[in-house]
Order: structure tokens, then C-alpha cells, then sequence
């Protein structure tokens, strides 16, 4: 099927300040392999979010380039799916409508585009709520059909932008599992940025972290672990990963 | 969370008989309103503080109601100005919209027409009624122009606002899910607008009947603010009074009627 090799060259990203610009990203150059997933972790404002919207092609870079599968990303495009912390639904469409739109592109037939939709929804456990409104649903729920959404096209990317920060514990486990099920299926390429240690570790096959702002990238951890993972039963692997994490993300607070 | 919303959904059918109830409490209040101040009317105009041809009895009043009525010209001029500000409100409103989601759109639009647009504004319509007249005769034509014009830059002002307040994640939305321009504006620009068009259109409503009296009070031989001017001559207070309380209760039913039609069409607007 498709590819979804993203490479990012060296890239780094200024905004207009009141005093002059201000550099967001300090060139950082990461690759993602096709299909991988990988968690970028690092302090509020150190330019994690705006290192995704480059990839997204929300946010032009000042200097580097951006590829997927070779050629430039120069704007938004179906090849990379979004993931919004907050969800960005349409409330005006049903649950439905909203996976609809993101089919639309496809060109199907009335029948087919509804059955796909439908599919999609019940993927994400949500088949019997298709006709409601975003605002009757709950957090969870909404978060559900926006993957349903982007899932349901095929991107070849998917960009998640700490989709489950607004979640209750619980629901953010349940999240997680449906997350990597459906990853699994459709094998699109995942950036996920979080803020949240426990989360990057029980997700992603590779974990990079970012320092304070300007932000790079400081360090880049490989996790070859079965899923579903454990705290408990992979501790030996994943607990010294997480105290080295923690005390990069906050020096300060580094045990001895 | 989630299992509360459901219950709550289960519960809107059950529920349909309460909310008929809490909806004849909320006539009940303007009922009392209305009563009282009918009660200080009468109280009022018994104890002859005041001649009757200055400040009506409410009986006079529905007496003068009733001679309009079989006479004829209440339906004729009820027929006239309705038409005037249904014609006008659809011209504004029309304009107005087509307008602000250019100029909300497209930036050169933008460039070249909102400042000027912005001065017009405060600019009130009875002054523009002499120009009307000029332009227009004293015909329907300037009714129709004076009232239009009015609702028009209120639509426009709220269209223009609304497409401005658009959340960029809306659109980011719509791109990143391969949208083309064309669905976007449909389907995500415009019903993200929506909200703001549709409380343009309750205040052009309202903007309609405030300028329908000012076009009708010079240069008109019928329409409601004609026949209010024609009862100054003749000085028919409680003639004035019956034109007046029509004039409140049809700009508050086409409101009530509006705002209902808004919460439909608009079902997702918060509050």
C-alpha cells in the first residue's frame, strides 16, 4: 500500500514576536520510518506542536525542507491526518457527517461513501451513535470519531497533537488500546506529541525528547517491546527510560 | 458523563408535556407585565386626569381599533408596509450576506470596501430618506431602497464579523482531511459563520420596521407610518396608539418567529 517515509531536513521555524522574530524550532532534522510510531515528548512551548504543524503543513519552515515519500509538503494535504487535542469536529454534521467529509475526496458512490463511514465508526465502537451531534457526546466519544474521521481516508501520516490531554485517566487508557488497534490495521506513519512519560512509553515504537525552548531534539529512544505494554510487567526495560526522561524534561528535579 | 447525556437524550420525549408547561410560564410573565401596565392605563385615563383626545382611554383606543378595522384601511396598510419590509429585509439581507462572505473571503474585496463600508454605518436611515426621494420618487422605490440599505449593512457588518471569527482549527480540519476550497467555504466556512449571519438577520429584522416607519413618515399615501402621520393631522391620539401597539406586537411576533427559525437552522450554537 502507501508509503509514508517523512523526512525532516534540517528545518526550523521563526513567528513574527512584538520584539523581532522569535525561533520556535531550532533545526531539527528527524525521520520517520513508514509505519512507525513515534511519541515527541518534551517541556510546554519548546516547539513540539509547532515541529507537527510543519509536517501537517499548517506552518511554512524558514529554512530546511519537509518530505514524505520525496516530495515537498508545501501545505495541508489528505496525506497527512490530524489529530487535534481539541478534536476540531464540525458541529454542525452528525458523528456521521463528520467521517463523511473526510471521505467526500474519494468520489464514491452514495452507497458506498455511507457503508465506509459507517465502517469507520464501528471500528471505533461508535456504530449506534453515528446520527449525534459532537455536542451529545462526551470527550472520549468525540475523540473517537475524529480518528474515525482521519482514519477512514487512509492518510499516510498521522499527526496526533496530545489527542488524549484532555481526557479523564480512564478514558485515556481505553483510548490508548483503540489508538494502537487501529494503528495496527492501517499502518499510517504516527507522530504523537504529549507531554505525558507514562503515555510515549505505553504507545510508541520510538520515543525522541526536546529540550526547553528553542527546541530541538536531544535525545532518541528506541523501544522494542510486544504491545500491550505494562509499567509493571516491562519495567526493567521502560522504568530507567522513564526516570532518564524525567530528569531531562526537568534537570532540576534529577534524582542523584 | 457520557451515560447522564444518554439519559438525558432518553428523557427528551418524556419531557415533551414539561417543557409545553415551562413554556406557558413563560407567557405567564409578559401577560402580568402586560396587565399591570393595562391596569395603570385605565386607572390613569378613569380618574380624567387627562383629556381623552391627548392620552386615549383604552377603550378609545379600541374603538379606534375597530373603525380602522371595518373601514378598511388597517388590512390595506398592514398589507403595504408588510410588503414593504419583507421586500426591503430580502434585498438587504441577500446583499448583505452575498457581501460579507466576499469581503470576509477575499482580501482585495476586503481592502477596497470595508472602511468605506464602516463609515456608512452610523449614518441613520431617516437621513437618508430625502436622498431616497430624489433617487427614487415617492414611490415604492425609495421604501424599498431606505430599508434595504439599512438591513444591508447590518447583515454585512454581522457576516463579515462571523467569517472573521471562524476558528482557524476548523479549517486546518478541512484541509488536512483533503477538502477542496469549494467544500470548505460550503461546509465549514459557512456553517462556522452561521451563528453570527443569523444574529444579523434578528437585528436587520428589527432594522427593517424601525426604517419602514422612517421611509412611510415622508412621502407615502398608505403603509402604517403613513396613516401615524395622517392621525397627527387630524389629531387622532388613539388612532396613533393603535398604530403603535401594532407596530410592537408584529416586530416582536416576526422576532419570536426569526430567533425560532435561528435555533433550528443553527442547532449547534452554544447558549
Amino acid at each position: 500500500m502507501s508509503q509514508g517515509h517523512v523526512r525532516v531536513d534540517d528545518i526550523s521555524i521563526r513567528f513574527k514576536g512584538k520584539q523581532g522574530p522569535v525561533t520556535a524550532l531550532a533545526p531539527t532534522t528527524l525521520h520517520l520510518a513508514p509505519g512507525s510510531f513515534t511519541a515527541l515528548i518534551g517541556p510546554s512551548g519548546c516547539g513540539k506542536s509547532t515541529l507537527m504543524n510543519a509536517i501537517a503543513g499548517f506552518v511554512r519552515p524558514a529554512s530546511g525542507a519537509i518530505t514524505l515519500d520525496g516530495r515537498e509538503i508545501t501545505g495541508p494535504s489528505a496525506d497527512v491526518g490530524v489529530i487535534f487535542q481539541q478534536y476540531a469536529l464540525f458541529p454542525w454534521f452528525t458523528a456521521l457527517g463528520n467521517v463523511t467529509f473526510g471521505l467526500k475526496r474519494l468520489g464514491l458512490p452514495k452507497a458506498e461513501l455511507h457503508e465506509r463511514a459507517m465502517a469507520a465508526l464501528a471500528e471505533v465502537g461508535l456504530a449506534q451513535h453515528a446520527r449525534k451531534y459532537p455536542q451529545e457526546l462526551s470527550g472520549g466519544m468525540k475523540q473517537r470519531v475524529a480518528i474515525a474521521r482521519t482514519f477512514a481516508f487512509g492518510p499516510k501520516v498521522m499527526m496526533m497533537d496530545e489527542p488524549f490531554g484532555a481526557l479523564d485517566a480512564q478514558t485515556r487508557v481505553v483510548m490508548h488500546d483503540l489508538l494502537i488497534d487501529i494503528w495496527q490495521k492501517h499502518r499510517a506513519t504516527v507522530l504523537f506529541v504529549t507531554h505525558d512519560v507514562d503515555e510515549a512509553l505505553l504507545l510508541a515504537d520510538r520515543i525522541c525528547v526536546m529540550s526547553q525552548a528553542p527546541g530541538r531534539i536531544i535525545r532518541d529512544y528506541r523501544l522494542d517491546l510486544p504491545r500491550p505494554r505494562s509499567l509493571r510487567a516491562q519495567a526493567e526495560v521502560l522504568l530507567p527510560i522513564r526516570e532518564e526522561i524525567i530528569s531531562l524534561l526537568h534537570p532540576s528535579h534529577s534524582k542523584p | 458523563m457520557s451515560d447522564a447525556r444518554e439519559t438525558d437524550r432518553a428523557a427528551t420525549g418524556a419531557s415533551g408535556l414539561a417543557a409545553g408547561l415551562t413554556g406557558a410560564a413563560h407567557l405567564a410573565k409578559p401577560l402580568l407585565s402586560f396587565g399591570f401596565i393595562l391596569a395603570i392605563w385605565v386607572g390613569v385615563t378613569a380618574a380624567g386626569l387627562v383629556p381623552d383626545q391627548i392620552f386615549p382611554s383604552p377603550l378609545s383606543v379600541w374603538q379606534a381599533t375597530m373603525e380602522m378595522a371595518t373601514n378598511g384601511t388597517l388590512a390595506t396598510d398592514l398589507a403595504v408596509s408588510l410588503r414593504r419590509a419583507a421586500t426591503g429585509f430580502a434585498i438587504g439581507t441577500t446583499l448583505g450576506i452575498a457581501l460579507g462572505l466576499l469581503t470576509g473571503r477575499v482580501a482585495l474585496v476586503r481592502t477596497l470596501l470595508n472602511p468605506f463600508l464602516t463609515l456608512l454605518r452610523p449614518i441613520p436611515a431617516i437621513a437618508l430618506v430625502p436622498v431616497a426621494i430624489v433617487w427614487f420618487g415617492i414611490g415604492e422605490g425609495s421604501k424599498y431602497f431606505v430599508i434595504s440599505y439599512t438591513v444591508f449593512l447590518t447583515v454585512w457588518f454581522n457576516t463579515h464579523h462571523g467569517m472573521e471569527y471562524i476558528p482557524d482549527i476548523y479549517l486546518r480540519a478541512s484541509r488536512s482531511l483533503g477538502a477542496s476550497r469549494m467544500r470548505e467555504f460550503v461546509q465549514v466556512v459557512i456553517p462556522a459563520a452561521a451563528p453570527h449571519i443569523f444574529a444579523g438577520i434578528r437585528l436587520g429584522v428589527a432594522l427593517a420596521f424601525l426604517s419602514l416607519v422612517a421611509a412611510e413618515l415622508s412621502g407615502a399615501s398608505s403603509g402604517l407610518g403613513y396613516r401615524l402621520q395622517e392621525a397627527r393631522q387630524y389629531i387622532r391620539t388613539d388612532r396613533m396608539f393603535t398604530l403603535l401597539i401594532i407596530l410592537g406586537a408584529l416586530g416582536a411576533v416576526v422576532d419570536l418567529v426569526v430567533h425560532w427559525l435561528g435555533k433550528k437552522l443553527v442547532h449547534w450554537q452554544q447558549g
